[in-house]
């Protein structure tokens, strides 16, 4: 019954004109009262995704763990933690969502296991044993210094000594998160099995966490090995001869000129996450300088047909800042992490709407920004409602609190008693549940959340958004991004204002002569492109998207 | 040798493309073609007449597309052919009987066919055994072709095909194995399996011969001043109607039927979608002067439909009939038979599937009352008795009432608005079909709208 096909015509590109949307199960509905998010509850929302028009919702990790890392320490990949249900309650899930017409994806970790997974504590009890050879060992902490440290704030080094072995095991991440030893085919084999588990029960594809790190090699940093391509392009070739219409989505936090070597040919991962014009988006705003945004795009490499940038303002980690200059990291720091408490690793620890200062404007101008962009966007849950954050809960936690669907107890997101909850939700005047809750914004028409559901259907409505060609428009004016999208007779031209002030606008319209831009809102009809530079003027933090159109079409 | 897959991918594209445009159930007349293609035909008979079932698909500009199902026979010799490739005519297969019989035959049998990424699965329900003689098409769909065998049988071909189980083979299925009298039973179907997608392909289920619809006979006896003999009628139709969904409810061990609990936001949901909906059409409103009683009036419109989102209860949300109005209930002369399940085509299967409060079915039906009882005047310059729309609604919903599991429905003031609300969201969309295509009609939404205002007002 859960066969995929039966609720999807086949469509292997499918993900290429999808709204993504990230949900932290134990954050988004409390399906059993027990103060904990999970599986049953996400079902239970499922009408409200679907009304929302989300193609395809992104589950963090469900596996059992100590979560000593929000789950990505997996200590069992083919099962469920038990706070989140079963097995069952996750096919469950998957059936309701295809026959509402909803994939659904998963996080998988590939790179490392929880120190507290049955493999990882057998190889440390049994070296000479039949998982002895599963995780990376060494006799010195020496090898391999090249290779950075990702959690800087936490961790001393990407070696750690296990006193029950008596040698020290490799980590790029925390010290409870041993790297696999991908270079033993046993281990490739195991988590090949681990997809098919998966795949199996009728998931529709994978996020994958940090596949830049899979092998380790002398003289290198470690990061993006041609043997981490060779296996995921074996991943991927397994996946394409016994499924169809599966998406894997490559967590790869680099430049784009090496994020597109994970798209392979159209043979490794179908999507990659485009970190680099993530902040570039939020600099432009601040500084009111469009630049970074066309620079980013422009070093980044056309990739193959088959394939698609995931986009995204906001996700459940830091607003992370590896991908940016020292200076614009100083720059980005000082503008939107003024409390230390706000940053993180390289990044910065806070929701959408509170790096916005609250500012309508400015949260409808990013998503217009994104959703213009190449690629498909991925929506991170409350982003949609302008939840806040709470920059006083540990670690990533403060970006992870409760959804927020009503203005009653627990936010309408538990009946549990509220000292049960995994976390507080947000009570504070601003952004607190009673000012900020999915029920209200669903009857005010003006509200955020309105907004965004007519923006998803209108790309929903055009996919030259997802599928069509990205061409810059040079300007005069430095606080403006415009550009046009082309998918076969489909035009749109895409003009932004990031600045805080009205701007005026020529663009050299020239190879459009002739034809008429309708404003796709509201279906308005502008002069039609003639001999001169078009003009256009903005509203501050405005933007206009038009449908160039034949003057007979209109 | 003959093989009727590769003739049918000979057909030239210009010609079929002709042919499948200029048909009534091709629904995207006013949409902009980029591209036409055969993308499977799995071979049903080898043997002349050859028959295949051709799926095309047609992409619009910019991007989007539908799938139709062509059966196609081929013959050395037919007088209404679409193209002649290599000696063969090729034509529409469902206006050759031998083949149309071959369809209802294969699913008696249980005769899949496969070849290639396809295969077509044949399946008997019932245990009839018509002749299948006389062959004649039903004559007054659009989007679908049917076929009458014998006044027997009939078998509805899907012309469009969508993935996913047709709404109507579920709820056949459902309401023959459960018993439901007041149905056509389901005889047997078809469904493609295979690339691109999984799909209803046709169904035969029992003909029904009656003495018209609903919606003929509520016309008749307006004209004939019997308006309030018919009410009678519908009193029984409530009844019906009642059952129906409390039968549609009574299986909690089936997924796809088990009445379920609607999430809390669902009235929320219902009423933002329903706002949206207004607010576009408002915004868009021609001038006209059959708009007057409600012209400027948007926001108080919406205002209303705020108020009612608060409306607590909402009951249960069941697989519904979808697409109720008049002209989907067969009178025998003794009773009531409920037709076509497929839901509003206009929508997607997955919207279709969805489980609703029964209400919605309701209010459906409580519109075309309004809409008989205009349609009088408009057609045939009749004027209804006074007060009759009025009392046809309180006789369906007395007989509604007195037969659904009461469960299903919030009670008291509670259903009151949670029918205004459907029957808003019924009137505008009424009012953009109307404005579209039929402006002689649009004050009949127009009226239900105003009236709805009033009521509020009161």
């Amino acid at each position: 019954m859960s066969e995929p096909g039966q609720w999807f015509e086949s469509d292997p590109l499918w993900f290429k004109h999808a709204v993504f949307y990230e949900i932290h199960t134990r954050a988004f509905f409390d399906g059993n009262d027990d103060g904990s998010g999970d599986l049953r509850g996400v079902t239970e929302k499922l009408d409200y995704l679907q009304w929302l028009g989300v193609d395809c919702i992104w589950l963090l990790p469900l596996y059992p763990s100590p979560l000593r890392d929000g789950g990505y320490d997996i200590a069992d990949f083919t099962n469920v933690h038990e706070d989140y249900g079963t097995v069952e309650d996750f096919r469950q899930l998957i059936e309701a969502a295809h026959q509402r017409g909803i994939r659904v994806i998963a996080d998988l970790v590939m790179n490392h296991t929880s120190s507290d997974h049955p493999w990882f504590q057998a190889s440390r009890t049994e070296p000479g044993g039949p998982h002895g050879d599963w995780y990376v060992w060494s006799d010195t902490a020496e090898p391999w210094q090249e290779a950075r440290i990702i959690f800087l704030d936490t961790e001393p080094s990407n070696w750690t000594w296990d006193p029950v072995r008596g040698q020290y095991y490799w980590h790029r991440f925390f010290s409870h998160q041993p790297d696999l030893n991908y270079d033993n085919p046993e281990v490739q084999q195991a988590m090949l099995d681990v997809l098919r588990f998966w795949l199996d029960l009728g998931i529709d594809g994978f996020r994958m966490d940090a596949i830049p790190y899979l092998f380790e090699r002398d003289g290198t940093n470690g990061e993006n090995l041609p043997e981490s391509h060779e296996y995921l392009k074996r991943v991927r070739a397994e996946i394409d001869a016994n499924y169809a219409d599966k998406v894997l989505l490559a967590e790869a936090n680099q430049w784009p000129e090496d994020v597109v070597e994970y798209f392979g040919d159209g043979d490794e991962c179908h999507m990659c996450f485009h970190f680099p014009v993530m902040p570039r988006m939020f600099m432009a705003l601040r500084r009111e300088d469009a630049t970074p945004i066309y620079e980013i795009l422009e070093r980044t490499p056309p990739i193959p047909e088959n394939c698609q940038w995931g986009l995204f303002l906001r996700n459940h980690d830091e607003l992370t800042l590896e991908m940016v200059t020292d200076d614009e990291r100083d720059y980005m720091y000082n503008e939107y992490a003024k409390d230390p408490r706000m940053k993180l690793n390289l990044g910065i620890r806070r929701r959408l709407a509170p790096l916005m200062d609250s500012g309508r404007d400015e949260i409808q101008l990013l998503h217009a920004i994104m959703f213009s962009l190449p690629g498909s966007p991925v929506l991170y849950y409350g982003d949609e409602i302008g939840m806040g954050d709470n920059i006083f809960l540990g670690d990533r936690d403060g970006v992870r609190t409760p959804m927020q669907w009503t203005g009653d107890r627990n936010g309408g997101f538990s009946r549990a008693d509220f000292a049960q909850l995994y976390l507080p939700p947000l009570m504070d005047p601003v952004y607190g549940y009673q000012a900020v809750n999915v029920e209200a914004q669903l009857r005010t028409p003006a509200s955020l959340l309105r907004w965004i559901r007519r923006f998803v259907a209108l790309r929903k409505q055009h996919p030259v958004f997802g599928l069509g060609s990205y061409e810059p428009l040079e300007t005069s004016n430095p606080r403006i991004f415009a550009h046009v999208r082309r998918y076969e007779d489909d035009v749109v031209l895409c003009v932004h204002n990031v600045a805080r002030s009205a701007q005026a606008v020529e663009l050299d319209l020239a190879r459009f002569r002739g034809m008429v831009p309708e404003e796709m809102f509201g279906r308005t009809a502008f002069p039609p492109v003639g001999e001169l530079p078009y003009l256009l003027t903005l509203g501050q933090r405005d933007f206009f998207w038009f449908q160039l159109r034949e003057p007979g079409d209109v | 040798m003959t093989a009727p897959h590769h003739l049918t991918l000979s057909i030239p594209e210009d010609a079929l493309r002709d042919f499948v445009l200029s048909q009534r159930w091709f629904g995207a007349k006013s949409r902009e073609i980029a591209h036409f293609q055969v993308v499977a035909a799995p071979v049903v008979r080898t043997e002349e007449p050859l028959l295949a079932l051709a799926v095309v698909e047609i992409r619009f500009h910019p991007g989007t597309h539908e799938l139709y199902q062509v059966p196609l026979g081929f013959r050395r010799e037919w007088p209404d052919g679409i193209a002649e490739v290599e000696g063969w005519i090729a034509y529409d297969a469902l206006a050759d009987p031998e083949l149309a019989r071959e369809l209802v035959e294969r699913m008696r049998r249980q005769a899949d066919v496969a070849g290639g990424e396809a295969m077509v699965e044949f399946r008997a329900t019932g245990e009839a055994a018509a002749s299948l003689e006389r062959v004649r098409p039903m004559g007054r769909e659009q989007s679908n072709t049917s076929l009458v065998f014998d006044d027997d049988l009939v078998l509805k071909v899907y012309r469009r095909i969508e993935a996913g189980v047709n709404p109507e083979l579920e709820l056949l299925r459902f309401l023959t194995d459960r018993g439901f009298p007041s149905i056509a039973s389901l005889e047997g179907w078809a469904a493609y399996l295979g690339t691109p997608l999984e799909a209803t392909l046709a169904i035969a289920q029992d003909y029904v011969a009656g003495e018209g619809d609903g919606w003929e006979l509520a016309l008749e006896s307006l004209r004939e001043g019997r308006g309030d003999e018919f009410v009678e009628r519908l009193r029984l139709l409530g009844e019906t109607t009642g059952t129906m969904h409390s039968v549609l409810a009574s299986d909690s061990n089936d997924p796809s039927f088990a009445p379920e609990e609607p999430s809390a936001e669902a009235l929320g949901l219902l009423t933002a979608s329903v706002d949206e909906e207004i607010e576009a059409l408002f915004l868009s409103l021609p001038d006209l002067p059959e708009l007057e009683p409600i012209v400027g009036r948007g926001e108080e419109v919406r205002e209303q439909l705020r108020g009612l989102s608060h409306a607590g209860d909402v009951g249960k949300v069941i697989r519904t009939h979808g697409d109720y109005h008049l002209g989907q209930a067969l009178w025998t002369g003794s009773g009531w038979v409920i037709l076509d399940f497929e839901g509003e085509p206009a929508r997607p299967i997955v919207d279709r599937r969805r489980k609703r409060s029964p209400l919605r079915d309701v209010a459906g039906m409580l519109r075309s009352f309004a809409y008989a009882a205009s349609a009088a005047e408009i057609e045939h310059g009749v004027e209804p008795p006074e007060g009759w729309e009025e009392r046809a609604r309180d006789a369906f919903l007395l007989g509604y009432l007195s037969q659904v599991d009461a469960a299903l429905i919030p009670a008291g003031s509670a259903l009151e608005r949670l029918l205004v609300v459907f029957e808003l969201e019924k009137a505008v969309y009424e009012l953009r079909y109307e404005l579209d295509n039929r402006p002689g009609w649009v004050r009949i939404p127009v009226l239900g709208i105003a009236r709805l205002l009033e009521r509020a007002a009161v």
